[in-house]
């Protein structure tokens, strides 16, 4: 008798587990997706919210994790649980991409972007914007001080933007400059600039790992250290610069107590919240580079791909939401001004509507951009930036981060391209 | 038979994990490729030369001695100054025990928001313009770390201590006081013996907690400044999803396993050894 009231009770469980879940999917196909641009995930909800509106037979769930994009994606897939659609680096899509992602060559999309990214032929990454790394400037924040019309084309050189520095410094700006302390900032995006502003970077990197190439006595990294010593003497968090919060440091930017900070585009959806100055944007980092100190760096960012393995009436609603991102009114207002990005579609003509984005969208018109490095390895950026959290502490010197950064080298590998 | 969907849960949600988890170390899998090589030994020769790896390992057994000891010590205190007939003192007791109630990630934020912010804010006012937040500096985050554990056990242990004190029955503390004790002498000579399983439990319990720290050193510090307050579960998690090696973390967790459960359990051995009955 127990026995069979316990087989009953077992019995029942697993039904009702199993009932559920078919009930709910016999109503609507539920699409999962995974966003990592932090900034914006109050907008991907109100934005899933009105997609259900309209589409009534799409259960949209959009997620967010704190954790790095590959290193969440690494935990999903080991615990065989993806996203119908997930948006992750581009790097991600050369890592994943062969194994987990959908091919979508002749989706209507395609035609309209030069950003995808494709793999052995075929298209499995979907550009969500393009951005940019570079200089942010608060215009009024110098005119105030310098008394005339702030030109970004007059600092190009590491000596101009140090002089300027100073004259800020004389004129009451107690630390003109910001810099953030992540890891990411530093060892993806300042690090990575040294390898990009090689015309070859693969070749560089190579050299660095079979030793051909002293990073130490390498013009480009000396020459953007050089830049890098001049942000961070003039950092307004100098006293500990590990314990900046971005935020704070955005903050002050929007409000004029700092003039500039090393970042890039994405910086906007924050400093909008903090009732910004009027005459903001993005120069080139400042460096005795010739020509590349006149260009941002970046692309396309941020990549959808959709997942395999989920259902094909799943595999079809993403399909369907990539498309109305990119064809429907509704959502190219979600991506150019909800969500202030600069889109990565040609057939997008929207105005772009924060000043940052405007930049960005003017040096791409000019043909004023050096590619992003796509295939630094997954423990680049951690690794890397650890060395630079080093040196922003004075915990070593210029010497010891390129010997860090060599040792790294020797062991690393960069990711199939 | 009433064993049986408890085991079946213990089955799938331990041991089958735990017994994948030690297949896995026997694989070059980087966590999401479709195909898993298999490479033997390899990962635990790795995980054996992996020096980040073995000094996250000193760092967290440093760490789990000072916190233990701190743990146990403040427990222990409040325990007796909450039996020993304080004013409110249920109350007190809920109060202390409340820090662990809170998860440990808000927790970690909640303190990196004091460190960072509070006590930068009270040092200037007090006239150091220079005051900076602990959690910029090695030793700072470390000391940081230790705190909040600290704060975050003591309660919990706390309860366990009460219970030790509220076992031991006064017929033998009067006892000891008739036969000439003074009560300093009882506490030491015949409260504390009694309690002494209270003791093992505790120390066993803030031991295997400290060990495995993980939500506090990710909220909290997340492991900087510059990679100097990583702890071995820390750097196994980044090895086996942030770095792609996941072969090499599953083996690097399973030394972690061993290491903790040697000390738990010899702690535990040598403690119930010297128990005592009234």
């Amino acid at each position: 008798m127990k026995r069979a009231i316990a087989l009953i009770l077992m019995l029942a469980m697993v039904m009702a587990l199993s009932l559920s879940g078919t009930a709910y999917a016999a109503n609507k196909v539920t699409l999962t997706i995974f966003n990592s641009k932090m900034e914006i995930q109050s907008q991907m909800e109100e934005m899933a919210e009105e997609y259900m509106d309209t589409h009534k037979n799409v259960e949209v769930e959009v997620y967010y994790s704190s954790d790095t994009v590959a290193a969440h994606m690494s935990t999903k897939y080991a615990s065989k649980d993806p996203y119908v659609l997930a948006m992750v680096d581009a790097k991600d899509i050369f890592s994943l991409g062969p194994d987990h992602a959908l091919d979508q060559t002749g989706e209507p999309w395609v035609a309209e972007t030069t950003q995808a990214i494709s793999v052995d032929g075929k298209v499995l990454g979907f550009p969500f914007c393009v951005e940019a790394r570079g200089i942010l400037y608060n215009a009024d924040a110098i005119e105030k001080i310098i008394g005339e019309a702030f030109d970004p084309a007059a600092y190009k050189t590491t000596a101009e933007f140090s002089a300027l520095c100073d004259k800020l410094v004389a004129g009451g700006m107690e630390g003109p400059t910001g810099l953030q302390k992540e890891d990411w900032s530093l060892g993806a995006h300042f690090m990575q600039e040294v390898y990009e502003m090689h015309d070859d970077p693969d070749a560089f990197i190579a050299g660095i790992k079979d030793g051909s190439v002293k990073l130490a006595e390498d013009n480009v990294f000396n020459a953007l250290m050089d830049t890098f010593d001049v942000l961070k003497a003039n950092n307004w968090m100098k006293a500990a610069p590990l314990s900046a919060v971005r935020e704070d440091t955005e903050m002050n930017l929007a409000q004029g107590k700092i003039a500039f900070k090393f970042g890039g585009n994405w910086d906007w959806s924050d400093i909008k919240d903090f009732d910004p100055a009027e005459n903001m944007g993005m120069m080139p980092v400042p460096s005795d580079l010739e020509g590349y100190n006149e260009k941002l760096v970046g692309g396309g960012s941020k990549y959808f791909f959709i997942d395999n393995s989920v259902s094909e009436e799943q595999q079809a609603a993403a399909k369907e939401f990539l498309n109305w991102l990119v064809f429907e009114e509704d959502g190219q207002n979600f991506l150019v001004n909800t969500c202030a990005l600069v889109p990565a579609f040609g057939n997008i003509t929207l105005p772009v509507s924060d000043p940052l984005g405007a930049s960005v969208k003017q040096y791409v018109d000019a043909g004023a951009m050096i590619a992003d490095y796509r295939y630094a390895p997954d423990d680049h950026y951690a690794k890397v930036g650890i060395s630079f959290q080093k040196y922003l502490a004075d915990q070593i010197d210029r010497a010891g981060l390129a010997d860090e950064i060599t040792a790294y080298w020797a062991t690393a590998e960069v990711g199939a391209h | 038979m009433f064993a049986g969907p408890g085991t079946v849960l213990f089955l799938a949600v331990v041991i089958v994990p735990f017994v994948y988890g030690l297949y896995l170390t026997f694989t070059s899998w980087d966590g999401v490729s479709l195909s898993k090589p298999f490479v033997g030994l390899q990962n635990f020769a790795d995980a054996f030369k992996d020096t980040t790896y073995w000094q996250a390992m000193g760092r967290t057994v440093i760490y789990s001695i000072f916190a233990v000891i701190l743990i146990n010590i403040v427990a222990f205190l409040l325990a007796y100054l909450l039996t020993s007939g304080v004013k409110g003192q249920n109350f007190f007791r809920a109060g202390f025990f409340v820090p662990n109630l809170i998860g440990g990630i808000v927790l970690g934020y909640v303190w990196q928001f004091v460190f960072n912010r509070a006590f930068v804010a009270i040092g200037k006012a007090l006239g150091n313009a220079a005051a900076v937040s602990l959690l910029s500096t090695p030793n700072g985050a470390m000391f940081c770390l230790i705190l909040v554990s600290v704060w975050q056990y003591a309660g919990y242990m706390m309860l366990i201590y009460v219970a030790g004190f509220m076992s031991v029955s006064n017929d033998v503390k009067e006892a000891a006081m008739i036969d000439g004790c003074t009560p300093s002498q009882a506490m030491w000579n015949v409260t504390v013996p009694l309690m002494r399983s209270s003791f093992v439990q505790c120390i066993f319990l803030s031991i295997t907690r400290c060990f495995v720290v993980y939500d506090v050193n990710l909220s909290l510090t997340k492991g900087e400044p510059f990679g100097s307050s990583v702890m071995a579960a820390m750097h196994v998690y980044n090895q086996a999803f942030t770095y792609k090696n996941y072969g090499l973390g599953q083996a690097e967790a399973v030394i972690l396993f061993l290491v903790c459960a040697v000390v738990g359990v010899t702690q535990v051995m040598v403690g119930k050894k010297g128990e005592v009955e009234a």
